[in-house]
């Protein structure tokens, strides 16, 4: 009688196990089924193959161009080269070099006291196109953060911990601003009283500016064309 | 017997245990893995990318034919240089454009005496303006007048606000190139600016326009501590 309890409990216990294998056997093999996660591995797999098919052909530009200047070298054209590298460099097209400062911007340190907006503590890209109209401001002549160059259609947007800029490039922090121009008025229109810099350490936003003697700004990566926008000239000249 | 009985029931009750807190964790992973807009980003991204390529492509296309040309003599040389700079002259905003786009006009809250209102408009007001509209794909970007280029600043001096070194001050006139409707809506967007500034009680008019004339950087461009990196 009692060998018989015995039994029923341990068949009881055997069957409930083997349910509950078999419930996480399919729980298993539909993790990997699973439609979305491979949809997400596909696009994964073609996002990483398009940036580097983007990379290799923006080399092959650089490269083109560097080969037209050579052969533009060996041709009168004085002023017009002049012109062309002034034209580049503004344009984001040629990388640059020079004296300058390096901005860097880290999240703060402060912790957000309970009922507080923790979003007040986090570095975002408002403050860093504060900083970077400061630069601009005080006379800077090339920009970059974290190395992708800023030119005039750059656009700095948040997205949850890191940022956006030119349309597709993921920046995450510390962030690095570099500025190529005259060292002291750069330091010192960050650092002037209740200025920019001022501001983000009232939030606890960790800045720190220093002084480089050759800073390498690269160009622009991906290109820059306009499908709305026409020079004006060669419509008044049809 | 009854101990041996307690003991096995006590290794069982344990594999069960652990096979359940299993089940939980996997259960909550599945919940965990599938951010929809994971995918989404991802694919937007993509989408951006192939586009870039696109425009990679043409590019390299027209380089080469320009270098071909190059290669041929002297006088197709200059031709091709003079293409090149009209080229990198506009991107760089030193060309006036015309194109469709916007016209957004900012002006302080109307009957407002006082010089220094928390409610003026400011630098950053202008700043955010023209962040959100590049951020929609905006080609080129005046503000009465003076086109935004890579270098151009927007301060507040005093009641004034410089861009380009020159002093302006309200109303606003800024003039934006690209797509009509993305640009609109990237203001319009709610929560957005447009709903911002109205909460301020500044005026603000948007009006698209398929024929708009953004006017050249007008001043010399200088660099005197800059030098372009030169390769080969």
């Amino acid at each position: 009688m009692r060998i018989k309890t015995f039994h029923i409990a341990l068949a009881l216990v055997g069957l409930v196990m083997g349910l509950l294998l078999s419930v996480q056997f399919r729980v298993t093999r539909e993790i990997m089924k699973n439609p979305q996660i491979s949809r997400v591995q596909v696009v994964a797999a073609k996002v990483g193959e398009a940036r580097a098919e983007r990379d290799r052909k923006q080399e092959q530009l650089n490269k083109m161009r560097s080969e037209l200047d050579r052969i533009a070298g060996g041709v009168e054209l004085g002023p017009l080269r002049e012109e062309l590298t002034k034209a580049r460099i503004e344009a984001g097209l040629s990388g640059v070099f020079g004296s300058g400062v390096e901005v860097t911007l880290n999240d703060s340190n402060i912790a957000a006291k309970p009922g507080e907006n923790p979003n007040l503590y986090v570095l975002h890209d408002e403050d860093i196109l504060r900083v970077l109209n400061e630069l601009r401001a005080a006379g800077a002549e090339a920009l970059a953060i974290n190395s992708q160059r800023i030119v005039a259609a750059s656009e700095i947007r948040c997205t949850g911990p890191t940022i956006l800029i030119n349309r597709n490039q993921r920046l995450t922090p510390p962030f690095v601003i570099s500025a190529i121009g005259n060292q002291d008025n750069l330091v010192n229109s960050l650092k002037m009283r209740n200025g920019v810099i001022d501001a983000l350490q009232f939030w606890g936003i960790q800045v720190n500016v220093k002084k480089v003697a050759q800073i390498n700004i690269p160009p622009l990566s991906g290109t820059m064309s306009f499908d709305y926008a026409r020079p004006a000239e060669v419509q008044k000249s049809q | 017997m009854k101990r041996s009985m307690y003991l096995s029931i006590g290794v069982i009750t344990m594999i069960l245990g652990v096979m359940l807190a299993i089940q939980f964790r996997t259960n909550r992973y599945i919940e965990q893995s599938v951010p929809a807009d994971r995918a989404q980003e991802l694919q937007v991204e993509l989408s951006k990318l192939e586009k870039d390529n696109r425009k990679l492509d043409r590019e390299i296309e027209d380089l080469a034919y320009k270098l071909e040309q190059a290669k041929k003599g002297q006088l197709q040389a200059r031709e091709a240089i003079q293409d090149e700079l009209q080229k990198s002259r506009i991107n760089a905003g030193l060309v006036t454009v015309t194109g469709p786009g916007i016209e957004v006009l900012l002006d302080n809250p109307p009957g407002h005496i006082r010089r220094n209102s928390v409610f003026l408009l400011r630098d950053e007001d202008l700043l955010r303006v023209v962040n959100d509209l590049r951020g929609a794909g905006s080609e080129a970007i005046s503000i009465n007048g003076q086109r935004m280029i890579s270098t151009s600043e927007i301060r507040q001096a005093g009641s004034f606000i410089n861009i380009n070194l020159e002093r302006t001050e309200p109303p606003f006139h800024i003039l934006a190139i690209g797509s009509p409707e993305k640009l609109k809506s990237s203001l319009e967007i709610s929560g957005g600016l447009v709903d911002y500034f109205k909460e301020l009680g500044i005026v603000v008019k948007i009006q698209m326009n398929n024929n708009l004339t953004v006017p050249a950087y007008s001043r010399e461009l200088q660099y005197n501590y800059a030098k372009a990196v030169r390769k080969g």
